[in-house]
């Protein structure tokens, strides 16, 4: 009987360690789950109605309506079978009424707009759609995404409104879209009001979600109250109007004119700066070349050209981010609450920023012709400890109403004898023949593109700032006696430097530099090792210095004392 | 003393020493190594890297294996296909298009805080080094545990030769020791490559991520991936589209056993104990009583 007892713990002790072990063995953590990507298709006017933001998951798969079958069959009867109307303005919602709040009210608002229609046409022996589930609810369209590109404001078409607008009223007036809120007017309906002179951009009172100052933020809450986000809002003035002149129109013989079709706005194609420099920006009064002086401030003012600003430019908004009004209205020399606080300064030299004039200039060289050397020049703030003077009078120039333009950069001055036209360089000698830097084409080249564009020839105003692009951190005093630009090898050692891990060796500072200006500059030569590094005849040479050696034991407790970091 | 007795006494003794100097190899190196209180590493950087090679010859020439013909023309064949370590390129380099465009990501033993090959490694073969290197010794038995444990399929074996060891990187502990640094480290021509310790290195990867955070994901691949490598990389792009799984978690490998390990003799030796001893303590009553116990139990 003992021995049996035995037996029972120690089958029992068995299947614990047994099953501790599994358990061990098989809780190893689980892999990440792959989020899967609904494909695109092209949107042809057709809408996806699927409303995850009320239903979340959903029962049945989305609907891919066809909005372009839909507006092609009720021309006739109109855009109000589907779509309410309020105050003789139709409003594009669907569906037209939702009586009670919820996913199921919602739901079946949906589907008696929808099928009752269908069934109704289907009875009046016209053409209809589905009435049964499966036929909207299609399995197939269970993934898909349906999207339109953003419609982006664009200057020629403004323009194009502006002139057929005067055509047809005689006067300018801009009323017909713009208008502006008036906050401390109790009375709502007569809040809305258009005066000439004051016209901004849709963005600033219906997009929603971003910072503003008190009182944008106050009109910005009114219009986000009445649902009019940037997307509703231009929807219904946009096709309201198109809608009214579009038979006119096509009497004329004008097909193109007054699009209501979905894709016939969302192109995706957006036109570029350089398409937009001949159009007309309108005019609301705006100086040319405003001269910016705030007032006991300590540096002196700028003369600010904001005409050809304005060419360079898509939108007023790149710049004027909340009002068309001049920057120092809300930032001020130590900053209000109007302008968040941020003082003039910052508001223009703000590095990161997109309106600043600092921000944008630094997206400026962000491109491919100027990102070769500015990739490696850090960005310039107010907090920049020690600029260049030169740096800092280039705007601040302190004569009112002149911008001297300089005169572009020319090579002929160089001295031959110390600019040298060829440079070999014999770092990897054991291994390669010298590679051989054309030094003066580069120069010429660099020169070219600075000439080409007008900011670069604005701020490079002489040829050592081209140098600096390369032999940059130069110490301007022993230039000055040396009359030469310094060396890579001056401060780049060739050897690994222990007590300065990170510091770059000679080699690497030679290959990012060159390199990362190659790649930058999206440049097609001088990618490949063999351009620069032409093979050695003979066998291949060892390239390390250090074997796997003893070395002796006296030097080693020497070095490695040496390179401890304790 | 007879004759047969001395030649017992003989063996027996040259026995016992080589089997000990064989079962403990870290005896041998145990003075070149110096005291070092930190683990050392390398920081790579996939962004500076351009492919050039040059690391593979310099390990190849290091440590005494075929030398790779690392010519351009050559090179665009080899970076066509994803390679792995072998037991004669103990660092190689891969390829990736991304969605950034193409890198160069060199890979060879993480030499891992807490080593899962260390950990299997039945003889101490495998070892941790007190300054980071993980390490290979002769006394090897050849049940390649390491190369099962490895998360980052490492350590090789050479197949074909008649006395095969397990080949892999090992930070080229013989030229730490002797004041060196790697032989990749020393031939990068970019820097893509930064050895140090494992604080330093860390520090100016997030150095780096903090001054470029355009440039790099926040992220430092072996900071704290099983447990922490003192190999560190640094990428543009997120790390599973230049080849490195991040499925390993954060738990170091020897761990996922440990517990079981420390349960076993516990188990095996105090479970049936301590349950022979309540078997004892229960026993007073006598056999009758804990028969009727027993066939009650039976009945239900």
């Amino acid at each position: 009987m003992n021995r049996k007892w035995i037996f029972f713990w120690v089958s029992i002790a068995y299947l614990i360690l047994i099953s501790y072990g599994l358990y061990k063995v098989y809780t190893v953590e689980a892999t990440l789950r792959v989020k899967e990507v609904p494909a695109t298709i092209k949107p042809e006017n057709k809408i996806a109605i699927a409303h995850t933001e009320i239903f979340g998951k959903l029962e049945r798969p989305q609907v891919i309506f066809n909005h372009g079958k839909h507006e092609e069959a009720f021309k006739k009867e109109g855009c109000n079978t589907c779509h309410p109307e309020k105050d003789g303005q139709l409003i594009f919602d669907f569906p037209k009424t939702v009586k009670k709040k919820g996913k199921t009210a919602i739901m079946n608002a949906y589907h008696d707009g929808c099928i009752d229609c269908h069934k109704k046409q289907s009875s009046e022996k016209k053409k209809s759609g589905p009435a049964v589930c499966g036929d909207c609810h299609k399995e197939k369209d269970k993934s898909i995404a349906v999207k339109y590109p953003v419609v982006e404001f664009d200057f020629y078409y403004h323009d194009k409104h502006v002139k057929k607008l005067k055509e047809k009223i005689g006067k300018d007036d801009c009323g017909q879209c713009h208008h502006t809120y008036d906050i401390n007017e109790e009375d709502e309906a007569l809040a809305l009001v258009y005066e000439n002179g004051t016209e901004e951009s849709c963005y600033y009172c219906h997009e929603f979600g971003q910072k503003r100052g008190p009182e944008l933020t106050a009109i910005t809450k009114v219009a986000e109250k009445k649902g009019l986000t940037i997307r509703k809002a231009s929807h219904q003035q946009c096709l309201n109007c198109h809608l009214k002149y579009k038979e006119e129109y096509l009497k004329k013989g004008e097909k193109e004119a007054c699009p209501t079709e979905c894709i016939k706005c969302h192109t995706g194609k957006y036109r570029t700066v350089a398409e937009l420099e001949k159009i007309v920006r309108p005019d609301r009064d705006q100086k040319d070349k405003p001269f910016i002086d705030i007032e006991n401030s300590k540096m002196k003012g700028v003369t600010f050209d904001h005409k050809s600003h304005e060419a360079n430019s898509k939108t007023c908004r790149s710049c004027h981010h909340e009002t068309l009004n001049a920057c120092d209205t809300c930032h001020s020399l130590t900053g209000k609450p109007e302008g968040n606080g941020i003082n003039v300064a910052n508001a223009y030299h703000h590095v990161f920023s997109e309106h600043s004039c600092a921000g944008c200039h630094n997206k400026k060289k962000e491109e491919k012709k100027c990102a070769g050397c500015h990739h490696f020049i850090p960005a310039m703030d107010v907090e920049t400890m020690n600029p260049k003077k030169e740096t800092c009078t280039a705007c601040h120039s302190g004569k009112k109403d002149q911008i001297a333009m300089p005169k572009p950069l020319s090579t002929a001055g160089l001295n031959k004898d110390k600019v040298k036209k060829e440079v070999e360089i014999k770092v990897l000698e054991k291994e390669f023949e010298p590679s051989k830097f054309p030094h003066r084409d580069i120069i010429d080249k660099l020169v070219k593109v600075s000439n080409d564009s007008k900011m670069a020839t604005y701020f490079h105003r002489n040829l050592q700032t081209l140098c600096a692009g390369c032999h940059h951190r130069s110490v301007s005093e022993a230039e000055a006696q040396k009359d030469t630009p310094p060396n890579c090898r001056n401060c780049h050692m060739t050897a690994y430097d222990r007590q300065n891990l990170n510091k770059i060796r000679l080699l690497s500072a030679y290959h990012s530099q060159c390199l990362g200006c190659h790649e930058k500059m999206n440049l097609e030569k001088g990618r490949k090792c063999t351009e620069c590094h032409k093979a050695k005849p003979g066998d291949p040479k060892k390239i390390i210095t250090m074997r796997n050696e003893k070395v002796v034991k006296q030097n080693t407790s020497i070095i490695i004392n040496e390179w401890r970091p304790e | 003393m007879d004759r047969r007795n001395f030649l017992k006494i003989i063996g027996s003794g040259a026995a016992s020493a080589a089997t000990g100097n064989l079962l403990t190899p870290g005896r041998t190196f145990a003075k070149d190594t110096p005291t070092v209180k930190e683990f050392y590493g390398i920081l790579v950087d996939t962004t500076r890297c351009i492919g050039c090679r040059r690391c593979e010859k310099a390990c190849a020439e290091a440590n005494g294996l075929p030398v790779p013909d690392i010519s351009e023309s050559k090179s665009a064949d080899v970076l066509k296909t994803k390679r792995k370590t072998t037991d004669t390129e103990y660092t190689i380099i891969n390829s990736y298009d991304t969605e950034k465009g193409k890198f160069f990501v060199p890979k060879r033993c993480m030499h891992c805080n807490q080593p899962g090959c260390a950990a299997a490694c039945l003889v101490k073969a495998m070892k941790k080094r007190p300054s980071g290197h993980v390490t290979w010794a002769s006394n090897c038995i050849g049940c390649r545990l390491c190369m099962v444990s490895c998360p980052f399929d490492i350590p090789k074996f050479e197949y074909s030769k008649a006395m095969p060891r397990i080949q892999k990187c090992n930070l080229c502990f013989d030229r730490f020791n002797n004041g060196g640094i790697p032989a990749c480290v020393e031939v990068c021509p970019t820097q893509a490559l930064m050895f140090g310790s494992r604080r330093q290195i860390l520090e100016e990867g997030k150095r780096r991520i903090a001054t470029n955070p355009d440039k790099y994901i926040d992220h430092i691949y072996g900071e704290f991936e099983v447990g922490g490598t003192s190999h560190l990389y640094l990428s543009a792009v997120p790390f599973e589209q230049i080849g490195f799984r991040k499925d390993l978690g954060t738990k170091p490998y020897p761990e996922y056993s440990t517990g079981f390990l420390y349960a076993v003799p516990f188990i095996f030796v105090l479970w049936p104990i301590v349950m022979l001893g309540i078997n004892r303590a229960t026993k007073k009553d006598g056999h009758e009583h804990q028969e009727e116990k027993h066939e009650e139990k039976g009945k239900h």
